[in-house]
C-alpha cells in the first residue's frame, strides 16, 4: 500500500470566520499577529456565504514542486509535508500559480512566498480553532500500520472493478495475520479464487470452501480441535450475505448459541452476485434483482431486508457490529474489537459491501455508494458489545440525507416510484428508531433482558 | 482384563467408540439411534470418553462440525439415520472426496414417507453411491468390535476414507446381548497413532487451499478432477484389502473373527442359497438349519461390506450355488427391486455367472423378518432353482396380520 499522512480538514459550517486560526498561524511563524505572515486564509463566499480555506493540502503529487526552477519545493516522503527551502527560493511566485488550492502565498512584508509547513505535525492552527472546524485527521498513521503489515492475499485475483470484497479481504487479513483460518463459502469471494482455482491458492493463510450452509460449523469444529491441543489459532469467516441470512444462517445461529469462538465477517452485497444478482433475505425493498424483477406487474423486491445484524445481537455473540468500508478507521476500531472478543466467543461484523456489477453504478463510485448509504441512515454505523449490553452508533448521523441521495446513485433502484422510495425512507426511520431504543439512551434496556 | 456386560446394540456402539478414543464426537438425537447420541454423551459426562462434545443444532452441523475438526487433525465419530441422515447429505456426500476418516454410525431406519420411526435400511441404501465404506452389523458384538476396527479402515493410508458402521434400528439399537467389551489397552495397541490429515489440513503451520475449484471446460481442472474421482475410486478398491487385513487382525487382538465382506454359511454342498444383510441374517440361519434338517441343500451368504462392493468375493460364492434369493430391507425405486438384488445381478454380468436370482423385500417399517417368512424365501428361491421365474420382488410383510387389526387385511 502508497503511504498515506496525516492532514487538516476544514469543516465550513462549524466556521464563524473568527480567523484565530490565521492569527495564530501568523504568530507562530513570525512572532505577531498580523494575517499577513499566515499560512492559512479564511474567506467568504459574499456577506452570507459560506467560509472556505486556502491552506496546503500537502499533496501526494504536488503542482508547485515541479513549478519551481529553483528546486525549492520538495515532497519529503518521511512526513508527506511539502517543503519550501527559503535559501533557495527566488520568489518567481510561479508555484503561487500553480496551486489550485491557494496554498501558496506571497508575504508582501517579506516578499517572499510562505506556505504551511505543519508546525512540525502539530499545527497552531487545529489547536487555535474555538469552534472544531479545523480537525488534525491522523488516520492516516493506522493505514501506514496497516499498510506494513503483510498483505496475505495475492494481487492479480480477477475481481471485477470496484470489488468491496477485495478491498475487505486485504485490510481484514493484514490485521488478522497468518496464524487463521479462512472459511470462504461458495460466492464472490471464491469466485476470483481466494481458495483457489485448480492446485492454486490466492491466499497465504490456510483457506477452504465450506458449503454455502454449514461455514460457522466448520469453524467451530477446526476452533474446538486446536484449543483441545493447546494451540490459539485464529477462526475467521468471509460469508456473503446468502451463506449468512439465508441458507446459511441455521449453523451460524447454533454456533453463535453454543459460544463458538471466531470471527464471522458477513459480506452483505445484498443478494447472489456470484451467481447472476439473484435476491436473498438481505436485499433491500423494491431492489431490482433477476428474481426480483421490474416489469409491468412486479417492481422489484417486495419485502424489506431481514435485520441480520440485530438478528445476531439477539445470540449471544460477544460482539456485533455494522461496517462499511468507506468508514475504513470505524472498520478497522471494530475489527481490534472483534479480535479480542473472538477470544472468548462469536464476534460477527456485517459488511455493507455495494457491488458495482450486480447493483449497475460504476466502480468509481464504490466509495461513494458506501458514504451516502451511511450518510442516508440507509446503512446506520454500530455496534454491540456483550459487556455494555447495548447498542453504540459509532458513527452517528445527526441531519441525515434523503434516501434518494443514496437510491439515485444505483441502478437497481432506477425503477423506484415515488410510493416506493417513501416506503424506503419511512423504513429507514424507522429503522433508526428501533436502533435508538437499544442504545444507552435508549428505553429498551438491558438488551439480554429485553429479549 | 476384558469384561463383559449386557446391553443393547447402541450402548455397544458406545463402548466402541469410548475405546477407539475420539477428539470429538458430536450428537443430535433421532429415534432409533437417540440412545446412543445419549450414551456417548453419559460417556464423556463422566470422563469415559475425554473427547470435545459438540452438542450442535441438526445433523448438518454434526458432520460439519467433524469436517472442520478432522482437517484440523482429530479423531471424530457421530451416529444419525433417517431423516437425520437426509439432513445431513449435503455435507455426507462430500465427507469423501475430501478424504476425511470420519466413523459414523447409522443406525438403520426406514424413510418417511408414510410418517415412520422404526427400522429399516432405506436410508443407508439410498446414500450408498455417496463414497463412504458401509459395513452391516449381525449383533451387538459386532458393533462394537466394527466400530473400532473401523477407525484402522478409515485412517489407513491406501484409503483414507469415511466409514458407516450401519445397525438394523430396533433390533439391534435395542436389542440387548450379552457384549464383551475389550481392554484399553488392547485397543490402543491396536488402533496405533491416529492419523486423520496428512494429506488436507486447515493448518497455519503447513497452510494450504483445501478445496480449490477444480475443474472448467478446459485446461488443466478437468484432467485433475478424473484424478480425485479416480483417486476415490482407488481408495474404495483398496478398502477391500484393508478391511480383510484389519478383520484378520482384529481376530488375533480380540479372538472374534467375523467375515470381512461377505460370510458364507452352510454353503459347501450347498445347491442354493439366501442372501441376507444385517441383523435379520440370524433368523436366516435358523431357517437355513431347519431346511438343511429336512433334507434341503441350501445355504446362507451375509453381505457385511457392501461399499465397496464385494465383487471378488462373490464369485467363490456364486461359483457353488444354482440360485438365490436376496432378502432386502429397502427398496431401489425405478427398478422397484430391493438394492442388494439390484447389484447382485450387476455382480453375475461381472463374474460371467448366470442364475436364478429372486428379490424379497421385508422388514420394512420396523417389521419383523421371521423364519416362517425366511421359509418362504426358502421355498421361494427353490422353485427359482427349479424354473419357475419370477419378475417382481416377493413383499414378505404384505400379508402379516396380527391378531385384532383386521382393519389392514380389508
Amino acid at each position: 500500500m502508497g503511504k498515506s499522512y496525516p492532514t487538516i480538514a476544514f469543516y465550513p459550517d462549524r466556521c464563524d470566520g473568527c480567523n484565530q486560526c490565521v492569527e495564530a498561524c501568523a504568530e507562530f511563524h513570525s512572532g505577531t499577529r498580523n494575517p499577513a505572515h499566515s499560512r492559512i486564509k479564511v474567506s467568504q463566499d459574499g456577506e452570507e456565504g459560506a467560509f472556505f480555506l486556502a491552506l496546503c493540502r500537502q499533496c501526494g503529487e504536488p503542482r508547485c514542486v515541479p513549478s519551481c526552477p529553483a528546486g525549492a519545493l520538495k515532497k519529503d516522503i518521511d512526513t508527506g509535508v511539502v517543503s519550501l527551502d527559503e535559501s533557495k527560493c527566488v520568489s518567481c511566485q510561479l508555484c503561487t500559480l500553480a496551486c489550485p488550492y491557494g496554498g501558496i502565498t506571497y508575504n508582501p512584508i517579506t516578499h517572499q512566498v510562505m506556505k504551511c509547513d505543519f508546525c512540525d505535525g502539530d499545527p497552531v492552527c487545529v489547536k487555535a480553532c474555538p469552534r472544531g472546524a479545523l480537525e488534525l485527521k491522523t488516520g492516516s498513521d493506522i493505514y501506514n500500520g496497516w499498510g506494513d503489515l503483510e498483505d496475505l492475499f495475492v494481487p492479480g485475483i480477477s475481481a471485477c472493478q470496484g470489488c468491496n470484497s477485495e478491498l475487505l479481504i486485504r485490510h481484514t487479513l493484514r490485521r488478522i495475520g497468518p496464524n487463521t483460518v479462512v472459511a470462504t463459502p461458495p460466492g464472490c469471494i471464491p469466485g476470483v479464487g481466494a481458495v483457489g482455482f485448480n492446485g492454486v491458492t490466492a491466499t497465504k493463510t490456510p483457506i477452504f470452501h465450506p458449503l454455502l450452509t454449514n461455514t460457522a460449523a466448520m469453524l467451530a469444529g477446526i476452533r474446538r480441535y486446536y484449543n483441545r491441543i493447546g494451540r490459539d489459532v485464529t477462526m475467521l469467516a468471509f460469508a456473503g450475505d446468502g451463506g449468512t441470512a439465508d441458507v446459511g444462517f441455521q449453523s451460524l445461529s447454533g454456533a453463535a448459541e453454543r459460544g463458538e469462538q471466531m470471527i464471522y465477517i458477513c459480506v452483505d452485497n445484498e443478494g447472489y452476485m456470484n451467481t447472476g444478482v439473484q435476491r436473498s433475505s438481505t436485499t433491500p425493498y423494491g431492489a431490482w434483482t433477476s428474481t426480483t424483477p421490474v416489469g409491468t406487474v412486479l417492481r422489484g423486491k417486495s419485502r424489506d431486508a431481514k435485520p441480520m445484524a440485530l438478528l445476531m445481537v439477539m445470540h449471544n455473540c460477544e460482539y456485533v457490529a455494522t461496517a462499511c468500508m468507506t468508514f475504513m478507521e470505524d472498520y478497522y476500531a471494530k475489527l481490534e474489537k472483534a479480535v479480542e472478543a473472538a477470544k472468548r466467543g462469536m464476534a460477527y461484523i456485517h459488511v455493507f459491501s455495494p457491488c458495482p456489477t450486480g447493483w449497475r453504478f460504476p466502480p468509481s463510485k464504490l466509495i461513494e455508494v458506501g458514504r451516502k448509504a451511511v450518510e442516508t441512515n440507509m446503512v446506520p454505523l454500530w455496534e454491540y458489545e456483550a459487556e455494555a449490553r447495548c447498542i453504540d452508533f459509532t458513527h452517528p448521523v445527526e441531519d441525515p440525507l434523503p434516501v434518494k441521495a443514496y437510491l439515485s446513485l444505483i441502478g437497481k433502484y432506477n425503477h423506484l416510484d415515488e410510493e416506493q422510495v417513501a416506503h424506503i425512507q419511512r423504513k429507514t426511520d424507522e429503522r433508526i428508531e428501533t436502533l435508538k431504543k437499544f442504545t444507552r439512551e435508549g428505553d429498551v434496556k438491558p438488551i439480554q433482558d429485553a429479549a | 482384563m476384558a469384561r463383559t456386560i449386557v446391553c443393547d446394540g447402541n450402548e455397544a456402539a458406545a463402548w466402541g467408540v469410548a475405546l477407539s478414543r475420539p477428539d470429538m464426537v458430536a450428537v443430535y438425537p433421532i429415534t432409533p439411534q437417540s440412545s446412543l447420541a445419549e450414551y456417548i454423551s453419559q460417556f464423556v459426562a463422566d470422563g469415559i470418553i475425554q473427547a470435545d462434545l459438540m452438542d450442535v443444532e441438526g445433523e448438518h452441523s454434526v458432520l460439519s462440525v467433524l469436517q472442520g475438526a478432522c482437517l484440523a487433525g482429530a479423531r471424530t465419530f457421530t451416529a444419525t439415520c433417517g431423516q437425520g441422515l437426509a439432513f445431513m447429505f449435503e455435507p455426507y456426500f462430500r465427507t469423501p472426496p475430501l478424504r476425511l476418516p470420519i466413523v459414523m454410525s447409522i443406525v438403520t431406519r426406514d424413510g418417511i414417507t408414510p410418517q415412520c420411526v422404526w427400522g429399516g435400511q432405506q436410508d443407508a441404501m439410498t446414500v450408498r453411491e455417496a463414497g463412504w465404506v458401509h459395513m452391516y452389523c449381525e449383533n451387538n458384538q459386532e458393533i462394537l468390535d466394527t466400530v473400532i476396527m473401523a477407525y484402522r479402515i478409515a485412517e489407513h493410508r491406501d484409503v483414507m476414507l469415511p466409514v458407516n458402521v450401519n445397525h438394523d434400528g430396533n433390533y439391534l439399537s435395542y436389542g440387548v446381548e450379552k457384549v464383551e467389551i475389550p481392554d484399553q489397552e488392547e485397543v490402543d495397541a491396536f488402533l496405533g497413532e491416529k492419523n486423520t490429515n496428512w494429506h488436507a489440513a486447515l493448518d497455519p503451520d503447513r497452510p494450504m487451499g483445501v478445496d480449490p475449484l477444480t475443474g472448467g471446460a478446459g485446461g488443466l481442472g478437468p484432467a485433475l478432477f478424473v484424478r480425485y474421482r479416480k483417486g476415490l475410486c482407488k481408495g474404495m478398491q483398496n478398502a477391500l484389502g484393508v478391511i480383510t487385513e484389519v478383520h484378520k487382525e482384529w481376530e488375533k487382538t480380540s479372538g472374534r473373527s467375523y467375515a470381512p465382506l461377505i460370510e458364507e454359511y452352510r454353503l459347501e454342498d450347498a445347491d442354493y442359497a439366501i442372501m441376507t444383510i444385517g441383523s435379520m441374517t440370524g433368523a436366516g440361519k435358523d431357517a437355513v438349519d431347519a431346511a438343511r434338517e429336512a433334507g434341503e441343500r441350501i445355504g446362507l451368504v451375509k453381505i457385511k461390506t457392501f461399499r465397496p462392493f464385494p465383487l471378488q468375493a462373490l464369485r467363490e460364492a456364486l461359483r457353488k450355488v444354482k440360485a438365490v434369493g436376496v432378502v432386502d430391507r429397502s427398496v431401489s425405486f425405478g427398478w422397484n427391486f430391493g438394492p442388494v438384488y439390484q447389484e447382485l445381478l450387476s455382480a453375475m454380468y461381472f463374474l460371467n455367472r448366470h442364475i436364478p436370482a429372486v428379490s424379497f423385500i421385508g422388514g420394512l417399517a420396523g417389521a419383523d423378518i421371521t423364519v416362517d417368512h425366511f421359509n418362504r424365501v426358502i421355498e421361494t428361491t427353490a422353485m427359482a432353482l427349479h424354473g419357475e421365474v419370477f419378475s417382481e420382488p416377493v413383499w414378505l410383510n404384505e400379508n402379516d396380520q396380527s391378531p385384532g387389526s383386521d382393519r389392514v387385511s380389508q
